[in-house]
Protein backbone atom coordinates (compact mmCIF):
# COMPACT_ATOMS: atom_id res chain seq x y z
CA UNK A 1 0.00 0.00 0.00
CA UNK A 2 2.70 2.42 0.99
CA UNK A 3 4.82 1.70 -2.07
CA UNK A 4 1.72 1.95 -4.20
CA UNK A 5 1.02 5.42 -2.86
CA UNK A 6 4.54 6.77 -2.62
CA UNK A 7 6.30 8.30 -5.57
CA UNK A 8 9.93 9.36 -5.62
CA UNK A 9 10.36 12.75 -3.96
CA UNK A 10 7.04 12.47 -2.15
CA UNK A 11 8.49 11.16 1.09
CA UNK A 12 8.14 14.48 2.92
CA UNK A 13 4.47 14.69 1.90
CA UNK A 14 3.90 11.08 2.92
CA UNK A 15 5.54 11.85 6.27
CA UNK A 16 3.34 14.92 6.73
CA UNK A 17 0.21 12.95 5.89
CA UNK A 18 1.30 10.15 8.23
CA UNK A 19 1.84 12.66 11.06
CA UNK A 20 -1.56 14.18 10.34
CA UNK A 21 -3.06 10.68 10.39
CA UNK A 22 -1.52 10.06 13.83
CA UNK A 23 -3.22 13.22 15.11
CA UNK A 24 -6.42 12.07 13.47
CA UNK A 25 -6.17 8.70 15.25
CA UNK A 26 -6.16 10.38 18.68
CA UNK A 27 -9.27 9.29 20.58
CA UNK A 28 -11.99 11.90 20.82
CA UNK A 29 -13.69 11.87 24.22
CA UNK A 30 -17.36 10.97 24.04
CA UNK A 31 -18.49 14.05 26.03
CA UNK A 32 -22.15 13.13 25.86
CA UNK A 33 -22.13 12.34 22.16
CA UNK A 34 -23.47 8.80 22.62
CA UNK A 35 -26.19 10.00 24.98
CA UNK A 36 -27.28 12.59 22.41
CA UNK A 37 -27.50 9.94 19.69
CA UNK A 38 -29.50 7.58 21.91
CA UNK A 39 -31.87 10.40 22.86
CA UNK A 40 -32.59 10.99 19.18
CA UNK A 41 -33.41 7.36 18.36
CA UNK A 42 -37.04 6.79 17.40
CA UNK A 43 -39.25 6.01 20.40
CA UNK A 44 -40.35 2.45 20.98
CA UNK A 45 -44.07 2.04 20.30
CA UNK A 46 -44.96 1.09 23.88
CA UNK A 47 -48.38 -0.47 24.46
CA UNK A 48 -50.34 0.99 27.38
CA UNK A 49 -50.30 -1.25 30.47
CA UNK A 50 -54.09 -1.64 30.52
CA UNK A 51 -54.31 -2.90 26.94
CA UNK A 52 -53.81 -6.64 27.48
CA UNK A 53 -56.25 -7.20 30.37
CA UNK A 54 -58.89 -5.10 28.64
CA UNK A 55 -58.51 -7.08 25.41
CA UNK A 56 -58.72 -10.36 27.37
CA UNK A 57 -61.84 -9.14 29.18
CA UNK A 58 -63.48 -8.09 25.92
CA UNK A 59 -62.83 -11.52 24.41
CA UNK A 60 -64.33 -13.16 27.50
CA UNK A 61 -67.42 -10.95 27.30
CA UNK A 62 -67.77 -11.68 23.60
CA UNK A 63 -67.51 -15.42 24.24
CA UNK A 64 -70.13 -15.29 27.00
CA UNK A 65 -72.41 -13.19 24.81
CA UNK A 66 -72.22 -15.71 22.01
CA UNK A 67 -72.88 -18.57 24.45
CA UNK A 68 -75.90 -16.80 25.95
CA UNK A 69 -77.33 -15.53 22.68
CA UNK A 70 -76.94 -18.80 20.85
CA UNK A 71 -77.31 -21.56 23.46
CA UNK A 72 -78.42 -24.16 20.91
CA UNK A 73 -75.45 -23.44 18.64
CA UNK A 74 -73.05 -23.44 21.59
CA UNK A 75 -74.45 -26.79 22.77
CA UNK A 76 -74.27 -28.30 19.26
CA UNK A 77 -70.70 -27.17 18.76
CA UNK A 78 -69.66 -28.33 22.20
CA UNK A 79 -71.47 -31.65 21.77
CA UNK A 80 -69.93 -32.26 18.36
CA UNK A 81 -66.48 -31.34 19.64
CA UNK A 82 -66.66 -33.72 22.55
CA UNK A 83 -68.18 -36.46 20.40
CA UNK A 84 -65.40 -36.00 17.89
CA UNK A 85 -62.66 -36.02 20.51
CA UNK A 86 -63.92 -38.90 22.54
CA UNK A 87 -65.90 -40.68 19.81
CA UNK A 88 -68.53 -41.54 22.40
CA UNK A 89 -71.65 -40.11 23.91
CA UNK A 90 -71.33 -37.48 26.60
CA UNK A 91 -71.10 -38.52 30.21
CA UNK A 92 -70.94 -36.39 33.31
CA UNK A 93 -67.33 -37.31 34.02
CA UNK A 94 -66.21 -36.41 30.51
CA UNK A 95 -68.06 -33.11 30.61
CA UNK A 96 -66.25 -32.41 33.89
CA UNK A 97 -62.89 -33.22 32.32
CA UNK A 98 -63.66 -31.08 29.30
CA UNK A 99 -64.77 -28.15 31.46
CA UNK A 100 -61.65 -28.51 33.59
CA UNK A 101 -59.46 -28.44 30.49
CA UNK A 102 -61.38 -25.48 29.12
CA UNK A 103 -61.03 -23.65 32.44
CA UNK A 104 -57.29 -24.35 32.54
CA UNK A 105 -56.93 -23.12 28.98
CA UNK A 106 -58.87 -19.94 29.74
CA UNK A 107 -56.86 -19.33 32.90
CA UNK A 108 -53.58 -19.84 31.05
CA UNK A 109 -54.70 -17.46 28.32
CA UNK A 110 -55.60 -14.77 30.84
CA UNK A 111 -52.31 -15.22 32.70
CA UNK A 112 -50.45 -14.96 29.40
CA UNK A 113 -52.42 -11.90 28.38
CA UNK A 114 -51.75 -9.93 31.56
CA UNK A 115 -48.14 -11.10 32.07
CA UNK A 116 -45.32 -8.60 32.58
CA UNK A 117 -43.14 -7.95 29.52
CA UNK B 1 -7.06 -0.28 23.38
CA UNK B 2 -7.77 -3.94 24.18
CA UNK B 3 -10.12 -5.92 21.97
CA UNK B 4 -13.71 -5.72 23.21
CA UNK B 5 -15.30 -8.75 24.89
CA UNK B 6 -18.38 -8.50 22.70
CA UNK B 7 -17.84 -8.15 18.96
CA UNK B 8 -19.55 -5.59 16.76
CA UNK B 9 -21.42 -8.43 15.04
CA UNK B 10 -22.84 -9.63 18.37
CA UNK B 11 -23.92 -6.12 19.31
CA UNK B 12 -25.55 -5.64 15.91
CA UNK B 13 -27.43 -8.92 16.35
CA UNK B 14 -28.74 -7.74 19.73
CA UNK B 15 -29.96 -4.49 18.20
CA UNK B 16 -31.69 -6.30 15.35
CA UNK B 17 -33.28 -9.08 17.39
CA UNK B 18 -34.14 -7.33 20.66
CA UNK B 19 -33.94 -3.66 19.66
CA UNK B 20 -31.31 -3.48 22.40
CA UNK B 21 -30.48 0.21 22.66
CA UNK B 22 -27.68 -0.39 25.16
CA UNK B 23 -25.99 -2.52 22.51
CA UNK B 24 -26.41 0.25 19.96
CA UNK B 25 -25.04 2.72 22.51
CA UNK B 26 -21.96 0.54 22.85
CA UNK B 27 -21.52 0.55 19.07
CA UNK B 28 -21.77 4.35 19.05
CA UNK B 29 -19.26 4.62 21.90
CA UNK B 30 -16.80 2.38 20.05
CA UNK B 31 -16.96 4.19 16.73
CA UNK B 32 -17.86 7.78 17.57
CA UNK B 33 -14.26 8.92 17.73
CA UNK B 34 -13.24 7.77 14.24
CA UNK B 35 -16.50 8.85 12.64
CA UNK B 36 -16.32 12.32 14.20
CA UNK B 37 -12.63 12.65 13.35
CA UNK B 38 -13.30 11.64 9.73
CA UNK B 39 -16.11 14.16 9.42
CA UNK B 40 -13.93 16.86 10.96
CA UNK B 41 -11.45 16.23 8.19
CA UNK B 42 -14.13 16.18 5.51
CA UNK B 43 -15.70 19.42 6.75
CA UNK B 44 -12.35 21.17 6.87
CA UNK B 45 -12.22 21.33 10.65
CA UNK B 46 -15.76 22.48 11.36
CA UNK B 47 -16.22 20.56 14.62
CA UNK B 48 -19.82 21.56 15.29
CA UNK B 49 -20.96 20.60 11.80
CA UNK B 50 -18.92 17.39 11.97
CA UNK B 51 -20.59 16.36 15.22
CA UNK B 52 -24.06 17.11 13.82
CA UNK B 53 -23.27 14.99 10.77
CA UNK B 54 -21.84 12.25 13.00
CA UNK B 55 -25.10 12.13 14.96
CA UNK B 56 -27.01 11.94 11.70
CA UNK B 57 -24.67 9.16 10.57
CA UNK B 58 -25.42 7.01 13.62
CA UNK B 59 -29.17 7.63 13.37
CA UNK B 60 -29.08 6.52 9.73
CA UNK B 61 -27.00 3.51 10.73
CA UNK B 62 -29.63 2.58 13.33
CA UNK B 63 -32.49 2.90 10.85
CA UNK B 64 -30.66 0.94 8.15
CA UNK B 65 -28.91 -1.64 10.29
CA UNK B 66 -30.86 -4.46 8.63
CA UNK B 67 -29.26 -3.59 5.32
CA UNK B 68 -25.74 -4.07 6.75
CA UNK B 69 -24.66 -7.35 5.19
CA UNK B 70 -21.28 -7.66 6.94
CA UNK B 71 -19.54 -7.64 3.53
CA UNK B 72 -17.44 -4.81 4.89
CA UNK B 73 -16.33 -3.99 8.42
CA UNK B 74 -18.90 -2.10 10.46
CA UNK B 75 -16.54 0.88 10.69
CA UNK B 76 -16.15 0.94 6.90
CA UNK B 77 -19.93 0.84 6.52
CA UNK B 78 -20.16 3.77 8.94
CA UNK B 79 -17.56 5.70 6.90
CA UNK B 80 -19.73 5.18 3.85
CA UNK B 81 -22.82 6.53 5.61
CA UNK B 82 -20.79 9.41 7.03
CA UNK B 83 -19.47 10.32 3.59
CA UNK B 84 -22.97 10.19 2.04
CA UNK B 85 -24.30 12.32 4.90
CA UNK B 86 -21.49 14.79 4.33
CA UNK B 87 -22.23 14.91 0.57
CA UNK B 88 -25.93 15.46 1.20
CA UNK B 89 -25.13 18.31 3.56
CA UNK B 90 -22.65 19.80 1.10
CA UNK B 91 -25.27 19.80 -1.62
CA UNK B 92 -27.66 21.48 0.76
CA UNK B 93 -25.24 24.10 2.02
CA UNK B 94 -23.49 24.64 -1.36
CA UNK B 95 -20.37 25.91 0.32
CA UNK B 96 -18.43 24.97 3.44
CA UNK B 97 -16.56 27.34 5.73
CA UNK B 98 -12.81 26.94 5.62
CA UNK B 99 -11.01 26.44 8.92
CA UNK B 100 -9.35 29.89 8.85
CA UNK B 101 -10.61 30.84 12.32
CA UNK B 102 -9.56 27.64 13.98
CA UNK B 103 -6.11 27.85 12.45
CA UNK B 104 -5.29 30.89 14.53
CA UNK B 105 -6.47 29.13 17.66
CA UNK B 106 -4.43 26.08 16.82
CA UNK B 107 -1.33 28.18 16.29
CA UNK B 108 -1.92 30.07 19.52
CA UNK B 109 -2.23 26.83 21.42
CA UNK B 110 1.26 25.67 20.40
CA UNK B 111 3.51 25.51 23.47
CA UNK B 112 6.41 27.88 22.84
CA UNK B 113 8.69 25.84 25.10
CA UNK B 114 8.47 22.83 22.88
CA UNK B 115 11.34 21.96 20.65
CA UNK B 116 11.77 23.59 17.29
CA UNK B 117 11.00 20.39 15.43
CA UNK B 118 7.71 19.95 17.24
CA UNK B 119 6.76 23.56 16.51
CA UNK B 120 7.78 23.07 12.93
CA UNK B 121 5.62 19.97 12.74
CA UNK B 122 2.68 21.87 14.18
CA UNK B 123 3.05 24.61 11.60
CA UNK B 124 3.27 22.02 8.83
CA UNK B 125 0.13 20.44 10.25
CA UNK B 126 -1.68 23.79 10.05
CA UNK B 127 -0.42 24.37 6.52
CA UNK B 128 -1.50 20.88 5.58
CA UNK B 129 -4.99 21.54 6.98
CA UNK B 130 -5.17 24.72 4.88
CA UNK B 131 -3.96 22.86 1.81
CA UNK B 132 -6.46 20.05 2.43
CA UNK B 133 -9.23 22.65 2.48
CA UNK B 134 -8.37 23.61 -1.10
CA UNK B 135 -8.93 20.07 -2.38
CA UNK B 136 -12.23 19.06 -3.93
CA UNK B 137 -14.58 17.12 -1.67
CA UNK B 138 -13.84 13.89 -3.53
CA UNK B 139 -10.06 14.39 -3.38
CA UNK B 140 -10.14 15.24 0.30
CA UNK B 141 -12.38 12.25 1.00
CA UNK B 142 -10.01 9.92 -0.84
CA UNK B 143 -7.03 11.19 1.17
CA UNK B 144 -8.94 10.93 4.44
CA UNK B 145 -10.10 7.37 3.78
CA UNK B 146 -6.75 6.05 2.52
CA UNK B 147 -4.34 7.92 4.79
CA UNK B 148 -6.26 8.87 7.91
CA UNK B 149 -8.58 5.87 8.13
CA UNK B 150 -5.93 3.60 6.61
CA UNK B 151 -8.34 1.93 4.19
CA UNK B 152 -7.19 0.09 1.10
CA UNK B 153 -8.07 1.57 -2.29
CA UNK B 154 -10.80 -1.06 -2.62
CA UNK B 155 -12.32 -0.20 0.75
CA UNK B 156 -12.11 3.51 -0.04
CA UNK B 157 -13.88 2.85 -3.34
CA UNK B 158 -16.68 1.12 -1.39
CA UNK B 159 -16.95 4.04 1.02
CA UNK B 160 -16.87 6.69 -1.69
CA UNK B 161 -19.11 4.73 -4.04
CA UNK B 162 -16.79 4.97 -7.04
CA UNK B 163 -14.39 2.69 -8.98
CA UNK B 164 -10.95 1.92 -7.57
CA UNK B 165 -9.33 3.72 -10.50
CA UNK B 166 -11.19 6.90 -9.60
CA UNK B 167 -9.93 6.68 -6.02
CA UNK B 168 -6.35 6.41 -7.29
CA UNK B 169 -6.89 9.37 -9.59
CA UNK B 170 -8.32 11.46 -6.74
CA UNK B 171 -5.33 10.62 -4.56
CA UNK B 172 -2.84 11.41 -7.31
CA UNK B 173 -4.46 14.77 -8.03
CA UNK B 174 -4.81 15.55 -4.34
CA UNK B 175 -1.14 14.87 -3.72
CA UNK B 176 -0.15 17.03 -6.70
CA UNK B 177 -2.22 19.89 -5.30
CA UNK B 178 -0.86 19.38 -1.80
CA UNK B 179 2.71 19.35 -3.11
CA UNK B 180 2.06 22.57 -5.00
CA UNK B 181 0.47 24.25 -1.97
CA UNK B 182 3.16 23.00 0.40
CA UNK B 183 6.11 23.43 -1.93
CA UNK B 184 8.00 25.37 0.71
CA UNK B 185 8.11 22.27 2.91
CA UNK B 186 9.45 19.99 0.16
CA UNK B 187 13.09 19.22 -0.64
CA UNK B 188 15.15 21.92 -2.37
CA UNK B 189 15.27 21.33 -6.16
Amino acid sequence: METDRTQRGDEWLEAALAADARDHAAYLADDGFTANVLARLPQVAALPAWRRPVVALLWLIAGCAVAVALPGLFYDVFHSLIATVFGQALTLSRITVALTLLGALTWSTIVYAVREE
Amino acid sequence: MSSPAVSDAQLIARVLVQDDRHAFGELVRRHQSVVRATLRKLTGGNHALADDLAQETFLLAYRNLRSFRQEAKFSTWLYRIAYNTFLADTRKMKELPLPEDTDADDLASVDHDETMSVASGAVLSVDLARAMATLSDAERAAIVQCYHNDLSHEEAAYVLGCPVGTVKTHILRAKQKLKARLSGWGPET
